[in-house]
C-alpha cells in the first residue's frame, strides 16, 4: 500500500509539475503573440493586404495563452485535492483549448507558406502608388512600402527589374523614361533627393538600390510565424502528455 | 566616309536600365570624329526594316526627319546633335560616357522640336548610326548598329504562382497534432464510458487523502503485531 500511496504522490507530483509548465508557457505565448501582433517591423499594412491574415493565428495565440494559464492552475488544484468533477472540467477545458491552440498552428504554418515572392510582387504592382486609393488602405500600402525600401535600401519584391518587367498602378501614372523605377529606389542624400538622378534612371551600380525587398519582408515574418507554429507545437505536445497522465489518475480516483 | 566604328549598346560598366520599354543607352563615339572639327555629328534612329532605305542627305529638323512624326509618317529621325568638342578622345576614368537615347520627355510631342530625343513609342526593333554633316553634306557615318529591341512589360496576372504550395513542416504539424487530438478525444471517451465500472488497475486505486488512509493504517498495524511477536 505504501508503494502505491508512493506512485499516488509522483503522479500528482508529475501532473502538478506538468501544469505549472503548462502554465509558464501559456503566458509565453500570450507574450510571444502580443509582441507580434503589436507590428514591430512596420510590415502590418504590407502583409493585411493578402488575402490571408497572419496574424489571426497570433490574435488566438493570446487568448489561447491565457486559458492554458488559467486552467493549469485548475488543473493543479484538481490533482492536489483528487476531485473528479474539477478533472473532468479541466480536461474538457483543456481540449477545447487544444482544439483552439491546433487552429491557430496550423493557420500560422499555413498563411507563412503563402507568402511567396510571387504573392507580394502581384500585390506590390496592384496597389503601389494606386492613383485612385479605393480607401485608406493603400495610402498606408505605398507609404509603408516607401518607408522600406528607403530604410533597407531595396527597390521592388525581388529587384528594380520588377517595375520593368509587369505594368502596374504605378507605370500608369509615372513614364518609363523618367521613372523606371520610383524615386525611392534611388540612393538618397540627406535632404532625400537623389544623388544622382541620371545615375538612378541609368541604373549606375552605387546610385540605385539593386536588392530585392523580399528578404527584409520574409525575415521577421518567418521569424513570427515559424515561433507562432513551433512553440505552439510543442507546447500542445507537452500538453498531450500532462493529460494522458491526467486521464490515467482521473480514471483512479475513488469516488 | 565611313567609320569602323559600329554602335552598340554599353557593355560597361554594367547598367539596370539599359534597355527598358521606352528607351536604351549606347556608347558616345569617343575617338573617331576627330578628323571633322567643323561636323555636326547627329544620332539616326530607324525602325529596323527601314534602316536600309535612309537617305543621308536628308536635313536635321525638317518635318521629314522629326521625332513627332515618327514611326508614323517618317521611318527615321535624327537628334543628339552633338560636336567633336562633346565627345573628346581623352576619356575621364571616372565619368560615365554614354548616350540615352529617349530620355527627353518634355519635349516629346512638341513640334517646335524636330530633333527631340523623345522617348520611343514601341519596342521597335530599331538601329542607329552616326552621321557627321558639314553643313549640309555628309562627310561621315558609322555602319548601322545591331537591331534593338525594347522590352516589354507583361501585366501582373502574367506572374508565375509556381512557388505556392504547403511546406513540409506545415504538413508535419497538422498531422500529427491531429493524432494527438484523434487520441485526447479517444481518452476522453473512454474515460466517460467506463464512469461507473471500476477502471483496470483497480489495485492502483488511490484514494482521498482524508477518509480511507487512517482505518488501512490500523488493519495493517494489526496484522503485524502477531507475526512480529511469534
Amino acid at each position: 500500500m505504501a508503494k502505491s500511496d508512493d506512485c499516488v504522490h509522483i503522479l500528482q507530483g508529475l501532473l502538478v509539475f506538468g501544469n505549472v509548465v503548462i502554465g509558464l508557457c501559456g503566458i509565453a505565448l500570450t507574450a510571444e503573440c502580443i509582441y507580434f501582433v503589436s507590428n514591430p517591423h512596420g510590415l502590418y499594412p504590407v502583409l493585411k493586404a493578402s488575402e490571408n491574415d497572419i496574424y489571426a493565428a497570433a490574435w488566438i495565440g493570446i487568448f489561447v495563452g491565457l486559458a492554458l494559464f488559467a486552467l493549469s492552475i485548475l488543473g493543479i488544484i484538481g490533482v492536489i485535492k483528487a476531485s473528479r468533477t474539477l478533472l473532468l472540467v479541466y480536461i474538457i477545458l483543456m481540449l477545447i483549448t487544444f482544439a483552439f491552440e491546433m487552429a491557430s498552428c496550423i493557420t500560422a504554418a499555413t498563411h507563412r507558406d503563402s507568402l511567396t515572392p510571387s504573392a507580394f510582387l502581384k500585390e506590390m504592382l496592384e496597389r503601389y502608388q494606386k492613383s485612385e486609393p479605393a480607401n485608406n488602405s493603400d495610402n498606408e500600402f505605398t507609404k509603408t512600402w516607401d518607408e522600406l525600401m528607403l530604410q533597407n535600401h531595396c527597390c521592388g519584391v525581388l529587384g528594380p527589374s520588377d517595375w520593368q518587367e509587369y505594368t502596374s498602378a504605378f507605370r500608369d501614372t509615372h513614364n518609363d523614361a523618367d521613372y523606371p523605377w520610383p524615386r525611392k529606389c534611388c540612393v538618397l542624400d540627406a535632404q532625400g533627393l537623389p544623388v544622382s538622378l541620371d545615375g538612378c534612371k541609368l541604373g549606375v551600380p552605387g546610385y540605385y538600390n539593386s536588392n530585392g525587398c523580399y528578404d527584409a519582408i520574409s525575415g521577421p515574418v518567418n521569424t513570427h510565424a515559424w515561433g507562432v507554429a513551433w512553440f505552439g507545437f510543442a507546447i500542445l505536445c507537452w500538453t498531450f502528455c500532462v493529460l494522458l497522465g491526467t486521464m490515467f489518475y482521473w480514471s483512479g480516483i475513488e469516488y | 566616309e565611313e567609320l569602323p566604328y559600329r554602335p552598340a549598346l554599353t557593355q560597361t560598366p554594367k547598367l539596370e536600365g539599359l534597355v527598358t520599354a521606352s528607351t536604351f543607352v549606347v556608347d558616345q563615339p569617343r575617338c573617331f570624329f576627330d578628323k571633322y572639327n567643323n561636323a555636326d555629328i547627329w544620332l539616326v534612329v530607324a525602325l529596323d526594316k527601314a534602316a536600309s532605305t535612309f537617305n543621308n542627305t536628308a536635313a536635321p529638323g525638317t518635318p521629314e526627319t522629326a521625332f513627332q512624326n515618327f514611326p508614323d509618317t517618317v521611318s527615321a529621325y535624327m537628334t543628339l546633335n552633338a560636336t567633336v568638342a562633346n565627345y573628346p578622345c581623352s576619356r575621364p576614368a571616372r565619368d560615365i560616357t554614354v548616350l540615352r537615347v529617349g530620355s527627353e520627355t518634355s519635349c516629346a510631342g512638341d513640334k517646335s522640336r524636330p530633333t527631340c530625343n523623345g522617348p520611343l513609342p514601341g519596342p521597335g526593333p530599331y538601329r542607329v548610326k552616326f552621321l557627321a554633316l558639314q553643313g549640309s553634306e555628309p562627310v561621315a557615318e558609322t555602319p548601322w548598329s545591331a537591331p534593338i529591341t525594347l522590352r516589354t512589360a507583361k501585366p501582373p496576372s502574367k506572374i508565375p504562382m509556381t512557388d505556392r504550395g504547403h511546406s513540409a513542416g506545415m504538413i508535419a504539424i497538422t498531422t500529427i497534432l491531429s493524432i494527438l487530438f484523434a487520441i485526447l478525444l479517444a481518452g476522453l471517451v473512454a474515460m466517460l464510458v467506463f464512469w461507473g465500472s471500476d477502471s483496470c488497475g483497480s489495485s492502483s486505486t488511490f484514494s482521498k487523502p482524508e477518509s480511507v488512509t487512517v482505518r488501512r493504517y490500523n488493519t495493517h498495524h494489526v496484522y503485524d503485531q502477531p507475526a512480529a511477536r511469534l
